[in-house]
């Protein structure tokens, strides 16, 4: 009788502490993160323009809007194209960094740091340096073309609406394609070495190894990767805005960038919060698919 | 296990020769960069590629002493510091009583917690926005701040929460039994031992911090300096024909990021890692 008193004692007094721990974290992210997040559920439905005090409710009109306009819907559009080429080109030189990496002989390391750096860079300091590289008139692509005899290719890289939206997927490509090779790498180095010996006294070539060895367990690896791509590809925000700032016209205005661009350039910030309640279903609906296949690939290991 | 070196083999130099092109093309916007910030103007849009001709310095000597540059050098100074301060203080702590405790209550407050991980800010920010002007918060580097702690606390408790599983109770134990508050157990026991997880968020988060645009250019009054991210974003727009000016302003942005990796590269690396469970 004498223990229950004593546990019933300690779990009061540890009820205690934990609530003063936890207070300062809940008030803060409840005030500054959950509350906007749901007070964006009732914007939605008004017409509010960011400054008249006198907020109009105007039911699901927003919405209509939403599934009616040619606008919104190229920015989805805009957007998928954006996440399905980003997933697989990212991954792909991530796997290719992370091989040449794994196996290369000399300065690994400083390889490794290479890839990993432009990871590091603001958005916007790489969107730069990418305007300057890929101008029309005085960038270094365009002035490399003419050196090497190849000045019928040159173009307009960004202010040309078939080119923008492929030169900012492959900035973004060249900036985060370091971030996977380090999960790659991770991958690639717990893969034990037996394995790999014993397959190729077996008489397995090394294409033969990649295909049968390493990639079946680089899986995990990957998993994670194309999901980590496809969620902040949705949320690629900072090289638009510096490079192209959603245009030409609306050839890169992705749902992102078009949220932005209504709430804060046009004035319509009911409208922009709608906007963004369809790209919060969109990321739930991502990161529930995200979390059941997570789950069954632990099953299986 | 001792590794036998191997002779060196033609695929060797093969793939190293490879690997150095790849890293070449990787490394050449950075280096575009600090070269470029060396140049004059007119070096810049005469010949690109070419080499600095001299050691120009005027576009820095410009940006400090006739823009407001040092100001936004400053703002970005006090909110990644204030806000690591702040997070440091506030997270672990949170997280530890999360882990410790383990009842009904907490573990609702954990789901709560990181539920925040899946809104984007685009979801929240123009409440947030509007928000921020009616509790007057609008306009100071207190608000940014606040924000950023709030934005940061699903993952903090996810990183902090994990890595505190395989901390051992039984030093706290003793501490307990030997009179100790609990605040006192946690600051001079516990957290202690919960350095190479603090490293990593504070890498991790000071980063994202430094180079945030979005945030700070909504939330920060018009008409002043904001950060450095954010007035490199406006140089562009209004200085477009002064390249070498805004390449020294990515140059001084860049420089604590590379000498921060330089000297916590690991902690880099196993953010990374960390980060990848996040999801």
């Amino acid at each position: 009788m004498d223990a229950t008193l004593e546990k019933k004692k300690k779990k009061t007094w540890r009820l205690g502490y934990a609530f003063w721990f936890i207070l300062p974290a809940f008030v803060l992210y409840t005030t500054f993160v959950m509350w906007p997040t749901f007070s964006s559920i009732s914007l939605s439905f008004t017409s509010w323009d960011g400054i008249n005090p006198d907020i109009r409710y105007i039911g699901l009109e927003n919405f209509r809007e939403i599934w009616n306009s040619p606008r919104v819907h190229n920015a989805i559009w805009n957007s998928i194209l954006l996440a399905i080429a980003l997933v697989v080109l990212e991954n792909v030189v991530a796997l290719g960094l992370a091989i040449l990496v794994d196996k290369v002989r000399w300065f690994r390391n400083l390889f490794r740091s290479i890839f990993y750096f432009p990871v590091l860079m603001s958005g916007i300091i790489m969107g730069f340096i990418w305007m300057i590289i890929l101008n029309y008139n005085f960038g270094v692509v365009n002035q490399l073309l003419d050196m090497t005899g190849l000045s019928a290719i040159k173009a307009d890289w960004l202010g040309n609406p078939d080119y923008a939206m492929a030169s900012i997927i492959l900035s973004t490509v060249w900036k985060s394609a370091g971030y996977y090779m380090i999960i790659y790498l991770a991958g690639l180095q717990g893969i034990p070495q037996e394995l790999l010996e014993a397959a190729s006294i077996d008489g397995a070539g090394r294409w033969k190894q990649f295909r049968h060895i390493t990639f079946p367990l680089l899986a995990g690896a990957m998993t994670v990767c194309i999901m980590l791509a496809m969620i902040n590809s949705l949320k690629l925000f900072d090289q638009i805005a510096v490079m192209t700032n959603g245009g030409p016209g609306f050839a890169t205005e992705t749902l992102t960038y078009i949220i932005y661009r209504v709430a804060f350039g046009e004035g319509r910030q009911g409208f922009g919060t709608a906007l963004g309640i369809v790209l919060f279903f969109i990321i739930v609906i991502i990161s529930l698919i995200q979390i059941r296949v997570l789950r069954k690939r632990e099953v299986q290991m | 296990m001792a590794r036998i070196k191997k002779p060196i083999q033609a695929s060797d130099v093969i793939l190293f020769a490879v690997t150095l092109v790849i890293a070449v093309i990787f490394a050449f916007p950075i280096f575009f960069n600090l070269m470029s910030a060396f140049k004059t103007n007119g070096e810049i849009l005469r010949d690109a590629i070419a080499l600095p001709k001299g050691f120009y310095t005027e576009s820095f000597t410009y940006l400090l002493t006739e823009t407001e540059y040092p100001r936004a050098i400053l703002n970005s100074a006090i909110l990644t510091i204030g806000s690591i301060i702040a997070m440091i203080v506030i997270i672990p702590m949170a997280a530890y009583a999360i882990e410790r405790t383990g009842n009904r209550w907490t573990s609702g407050v954990y789901i709560y917690f990181l539920f925040g991980m899946m809104v984007p800010f685009q979801v929240y920010m123009i409440p947030l926005f509007r928000q921020l002007k009616a509790m007057g918060l609008f306009g100071n580097l207190a608000g940014p701040i606040m924000i950023y702690i709030a934005g940061s606390v699903g993952f903090g408790v996810l990183l902090f929460t994990s890595f505190l599983k395989g901390v051992p109770r039984e030093i706290e134990e003793s501490a307990q039994i030997d009179g100790c508050s609990r605040m006192g157990i946690f600051w001079r026991v516990v957290f202690p031992l919960l350095g190479p997880v603090t490293a990593s968020m504070v890498v991790l988060q000071g980063l994202g911090i430094w180079n945030d645009f979005l945030m700070p250019m909504l939330v920060l009054p018009s008409g002043q300096p904001k950060t450095m991210i954010v007035e490199l974003f406006y140089y562009v727009g209004e200085f477009s024909s002064r390249w070498d000016m805004i390449f020294a302003g990515t140059t001084m942005s860049l420089i604590p990021v590379l000498i921060a990796f330089l000297t916590l590269q690991k902690y880099f690396v196993k953010g990374v890692s960390s980060g990848a469970i996040k999801g």
